[in-house]
């Protein structure tokens, strides 16, 4: 390549190091050859494409890729961060496996010793920890981006679903991962998530039909899950098995699918025309998914560095602290509770979310915004998930900031020291009028947008619903309904007249009878989720309909 | 499972050219299903040995079931005779008996009885609980929970903790009751 | 910024936040802590040095001098086997390693450095090897900062450490956790006193010990292994303990020098429950009891714990002899202490103590719910009603109590009063019950006879 190639003198005569030559050497050597396949590196665009398929790190990449995939405004590189913090999770996850004992009696002093007595054991663990954290958020956010780019569409359903599963197996790799410290934040969380288990209908011992099926605290599926009735010596082996072996290689299968799919299915931002540019993946797709990843190991090093991970003292099975939580990530669900019945709100509400994740693609017929942002074109798809997004985030908010002892609401503002009156007493609305008031919510709000046939005027609609609040909330003044609680009314009434009634009158009312009665369901127990939210925190309301024998509490 | 193969095992014209007996076809195909279902089977059987698997057949627990000695012995009242060592509160009427989880369903702490004024009250936070274990005043969330009663053929009272149960309506009968009158 | 100077950006970051971060880790806070340890020894031989003059002695005194300046660094550890024990203290405690510094003393007089006291009875008769630091002195062995090793608080609400440090008087209670005849042990007075007093103040009337004594309040004999997480960290706030000071010592002590009542999680007006609920029946003892009594109390009660010791760590300790009385009048007077009476009827009987909503003398009827009206209820003192009953009725007072529910209310909505008379029926017979009443009629104040 350089064939005259003037070794440099520096002004005084001496000899400089060539970094050039040095390369060249150390390239064109047998050692660098037998290692990286492909002849004498030309730097040609035929060069580029042997470096990615001859290369067997690189080469689940193309060799091309349309120009706009490689814009930090289209991907954010959020599903490359996430591989990276779980390529950082697992270096770091090995090296803490070499100081960690996962038994009752040392579990905690190992942690102890990694904190104070192993060489950057601390440094080890705080990154380990901020890293599944933020692997949590990114997942979501990656899955997010993916979402408004459209980019589940044919061909990708199945690779959405995929993904859906390992935004699941993440947040279950965290769970797991929780309980490893053995401090009293990890059992109680730990508690907490999997009592939620043990309300399983038919299979857990607190669930409908639970006991009928002969369901006891050892011998249903929380017992299963613990390996005991409590949380003890065979839950944390359990655990420890699971989030080192178990679940990572499941996450890494899947990975693999993911990847390969990705690939297959023309690798990211989906063509808008044809012929649009196409450029090489080496050097530019490479050198941005590198900037991303060594972003992200900047940016976690530095957070571990500032920021120690939380060790309280060794778990206590005796003594509850006041309040406990779950995770961070789980404390939405765990926010539910107060809305529903265990097994709702911890078996039904989260299966139902996963599916009907994964069902998103099949339902979703519109082959319009595939590749690009684009809210005008799909406006019902996007606020709705968006709005879905939103309420896991306000739930986690309110369970995480707003709840204090006794799981009482505290604002964030307010001191923990204070104590606070208990809530004022709940009511229940009687069966018949709760299942009416059930009925209709599922029937008209399944059938009535369908069925209107004119465009709706929304000017003239929200008119009209402002009116119906301000006479309802009139009456419920008359009633000796506080002020204070009309502006959950109005919020949660606008937010279900928009999203639950507006929006899929006018964008979904056109789909098929059965795409159109699914997506329906689920926006309406969306919606359900948050109107019933208004009841209990503004009206007292603790269960529209309930059914105790079947511990249906909606 | 019989059904698809029905037809094959009727005498089928076969080509003269084969050289494969009339049934040759037939038992091929069975054999396939033998094998395919063979397979699913044991897929089935290994998924559900393995769900098996995890339940533990012994753990290192203290017994959730104990003996609580006879029940002729147990004075009218709350007995707190085993509240130290199994966290329970033995209740007796005119009719039975009745075990309490001395837990508060509050937060776990153990609440103390109080005999004059027919109350437990947790010395953490205040929940009261009356004989019924239901909530008469605190935090508490729900009734105390009642343990599995029985009287064995000994006359022993036989407690199970695993079993546990605090709905009215479930609560007061068995196995949350051991019906027991005093033989004079 | 163009893509390189991004990429060299982000090496050179990385590269420079890892430094960072292994110099944090390479430069532990105990590190400087047993480096100084080592060059103080060493300067004071080099003091010693100056005064030599024999050739021989300064050599090898120059080669001591080097080897404690060059002395590496580690991380040191005591493994206390049977008692559980991993205890790194001596990393910083250098003085204390008897490995570094066989002869265990030191010229340092300050900490960490300095020798532990006492040392011809206190580390010859307990062996630090075989019994650790955390043993006696409490605190987080395994930790290696002095914040984590002693007490730790966390920013937000909980309260970390279950154990910190125990300093004078209070790590006398570790010396009475193993050595039941504490009472006669050098070193442990405080303890002693502390037990004393309890006897003395007829605390057992109230708590209970290991299932002995009455039964209005808690059982006490377990009082030091009570988690944090029981006492809800707003009671700490009223009782008007800092917050890096919440621990069972602080909450054992707020209730000898602070009035109960004010800081025990209470209800009286029925504002957070279904029913008012009482605030705490504990006389004001911060009345009675000076600074160092109350210290004193705390001490005993917190060696009261029920965490097992292995056999060969314990000092057994004969019972104490009842006493033998031929007086009735005096054997009642010592059976009314043993049980605890004082501690609701006063020394001697002569003190009613207050029972909040009780009626008592002084209350006006017309402000039912005023709390400050509730709180002077009172029970009747025991000298001026004694005389009212006969023996007969006496015996079945003591032995049938009086339950709290039947007695008189202040205000008939408020809150159930907390101080009651117990039934003593199982515990107090025979001889016993017979000579406390004859005790109990001879102080009875004469009724007026006209």
């Amino acid at each position: 390549m350089a064939d005259i190639v003037t070794p440099p003198v520096s002004p005084n005569g001496r000899k400089r190091l060539d970094f050039d030559q040095i390369k060249k050497t150390v390239i064109d050597s047998q050692i660098w050859r037998s290692i990286f396949r492909g002849g004498v590196w030309k730097d040609t665009p035929r060069d580029r494409a042997a470096h990615i398929i001859g290369n067997v790190w690189l080469h689940l990449h193309p060799v091309k890729v349309r120009k706009r995939a490689i814009e930090w405004t289209y991907t954010w590189g959020l599903g490359g961060i996430s591989f990276m913090l779980f390529l950082i999770l697992t270096l770091t996850g090995v090296l803490l496996m070499f100081y960690y004992r996962p038994t009752i009696d040392l579990a905690y002093r190992d942690m102890k010793d990694l904190e104070f007595a192993v060489t950057l054991g601390k440094l080890m663990r705080n990154a380990h920890r901020w890293s599944a954290q933020a692997m949590v958020v990114f997942v979501i956010l990656h899955m997010m981006r993916v979402f408004l780019t459209a980019a589940y569409k044919k061909p990708r359903e199945f690779n959405w679903g995929v993904g859906v599963l390992l935004l699941t197996f993440t947040l279950f790799l965290s769970f797991t991962g929780y309980l490893l410290p053995w401090d009293q934040l990890a059992i109680w969380a730990v508690t907490v998530g999997t009592n939620m288990a043990g309300a399983s209908p038919f299979l857990g011992n607190e669930g409908p039909f639970g006991s009928l099926m002969g369901m006891r605290i050892n011998n249903d599926i929380r017992f299963t899950l613990l390996g005991g009735t409590t949380v003890g010596e065979n839950t944390l082996l359990r655990f420890y098995v699971l989030h080192c072996v178990a679940v990572p290689l499941l996450v890494g299968v899947l990975l693999i699918l993911h990847f390969w799919r990705i690939r297959k299915d023309s690798f990211s931002a989906a063509p808008r025309d044809p012929n649009e540019e196409k450029v090489e993946v080496w050097p530019n797709l490479i050198v941005r998914e590198y900037m991303a990843a060594a972003g992200c190991v900047l940016v976690i090093l530095l957070w571990s560095v500032l920021q120690n991970a939380p060790l309280e003292v060794v778990a206590n099975p005796n003594v509850t602290p006041n309040p406990s939580k779950a995770p961070w990530y789980f404390v939405g669900l765990q926010e539910l509770l107060v809305y529903f019945d265990p097994w709702i709100a911890g078996v039904v509400i989260p299966t139902v979310i996963i599916i009907g994740l994964m069902a998103i693609p099949y339902l979703d017929e519109d082959p319009r915004g595939v590749g690009y942002y684009s809210i005008r074109e799909r406006p019902f798809a996007n606020t709705l998930f968006l709005l879905g997004i939103a309420m896991w985030f306000i739930l986690i908010f309110i369970g995480y900031f707003c709840r204090g002892p006794n799981y009482q609401w505290y604002w964030p503002w307010e001191s923990w020291l204070k104590v606070k009156a208990p809530p004022p007493p709940t009511w229940s609305l009687p069966m018949w009028a709760g299942g009416l008031l059930l009925l209709a919510y599922f029937g008209l709000g399944l059938v009535a947008p369908k069925l209107i046939q004119k465009d709706i005027n929304w000017k003239k609609a929200f008119l009209w619903c402002g009116a119906a609040l301000t006479g309802f909330s009139l009456i419920c003044l008359f009633q000796g309904i506080t002020w204070d609680r009309l502006p959950w009314l109005y919020f949660f009434g606008f937010a279900y007249f928009l999203f639950g009634f507006l929006v899929p009158q006018r964008y979904i009312r056109t789909l098929s009878w059965t795409r159109y009665i699914v997506t329906m369901s689920l926006v309406l127990m969306m919606m359900g989720v948050l109107l019933k939210m208004g009841l209990r925190l503004g009206f007292d309301i603790k269960y529209v309909f309930t059914l105790p024998q079947f511990s249906l509490n909606i | 499972m019989s059904e698809p193969t029905t037809p094959t095992s009727q005498p089928i014209p076969v080509p003269a050219s084969k050289s494969v007996p009339a049934n040759a076809a037939m038992t091929r195909r069975n054999f396939l299903w033998l094998g395919w279902s063979a397979l699913v089977v044991f897929f089935t059987a290994s998924a559900a040995a393995t769900a098996r698997f995890f339940f533990p057949n012994v753990i290192y627990e203290p017994s959730q079931k104990f003996n609580a000695g006879p029940a002729k012995d147990y004075p009218m009242g709350v007995s707190l005779k085993w509240q130290n060592e199994q966290r329970v509160w033995i209740e007796r009427n005119e009719k039975g008996f009745t075990v309490f989880w001395a837990r508060c369903t509050h937060l776990g702490c153990t609440p103390n009885w109080f005999a004059d004024q027919n109350r437990f009250r947790c010395p953490c936070h205040g929940s009261n609980f009356n004989i019924e274990g239901d909530v008469i005043a605190g935090p508490a969330p729900k009734p105390l929970y009642r343990c599995a009663v029985e009287i064995a053929s000994t006359g022993d009272l036989i407690i199970d903790k695993a079993i546990l149960e605090n709905r009215p309506g479930f609560r007061d009968k068995s196995p949350f009751f051991a019906q027991y009158q005093a033989t004079v | 910024m163009s893509l390189r100077k991004l990429f060299n950006f982000f090496n050179l970051s990385i590269l420079l936040v890892f430094l960072i971060a292994f110099w944090i880790d390479y430069h532990r806070e105990w590190k400087i802590y047993q480096r100084a340890y080592y060059q103080k020894t060493a300067d004071s031989l080099g003091k010693k040095l100056a005064t030599l003059s024999d050739p021989e002695q300064k050599k090898a005194l120059k080669t001591q001098i080097k080897f404690w300046r060059k002395h590496p660094l580690e991380i040191k550890q005591i493994i206390a086997k049977d008692l559980g024990r991993v205890d790194r203290c001596i990393t910083c405690h250098v003085a204390m390693d008897e490995f570094t510094n066989p002869s265990l003393t030191s010229d340092i007089p300050e900490n960490p450095y300095k020798a532990h006291p006492d040392l011809a009875v206190l580390v010859k008769n307990h062996p630090l090897q075989k019994y650790g630091c955390t043993t006696c002195h409490a605190g987080q062995g395994l930790s290696t900062t002095l914040e984590e090793a002693h007490y730790k608080v966390t920013e937000g609400h909980t309260v970390v450490w279950e154990e910190p440090i125990l300093k004078q008087p209070y790590i006398q209670a570790s010396c009475a956790k193993c050595h039941a005849d504490f009472e006669k042990l050098r070193g442990a007075e405080m303890a002693a006193l502390g037990k004393d007093l309890f006897q003395k103040h007829g605390c057992i009337g109230c708590h209970q010990l290991k299932g002995v004594g009455g039964v209005i309040s808690v059982d006490l004999g377990d009082i030091a292994d009570k988690p944090l997480a029981r006492i809800a960290p707003h009671n700490f706030e009223e009782a008007g303990v800092p917050h890096d000071k919440y621990s069972v010592q602080s909450w054992i002590e707020a209730h000898l020098t602070k009035d109960p009542m004010d800081f025990v999680s209470n209800d009286p007006l029925g504002k957070f429950n279904a029913e008012p609920i009482a605030p705490s029946g504990m006389p004001p003892y911060y009345k009675e009891l000076k600074e160092k009594e109350a210290k004193a109390l705390t001490t005993y009660l917190l060696s009261l714990s029920n965490k097992s010791i292995p056999k060969d760590y314990y000092v057994y300790a004969s019972p104490k002899p009842e006493p033998n009385f031929n007086n009735a009048v005096e054997h009642g007077k010592y059976v009314f202490n043993k049980y605890g009476c004082q501690g609701c009827h006063g020394m001697d009987a002569k003190l009613g103590r207050r029972n909040f909503n009780a009626l008592g003398p002084g209350q006006d009827s017309s402000k039912p719910w005023e709390i400050e009206e509730m709180a002077k209820g009172q029970e009747p003192t025991l000298v001026d009603v004694v005389g009212t009953y006969t023996r007969g009725e006496l015996k079945k007072k003591i032995q049938d109590g009086v339950p709290a529910s039947s007695l008189a209310k202040f205000n008939p909505d408020g809150p159930i009063p907390p101080l009651y008379m117990p039934s003593w029926r199982e515990k107090i017979k025979g001889q016993e019950l017979e000579d406390l009443v004859s005790y109990l009629l001879s102080i009875a104040k004469k009724q007026e006879s006209w």
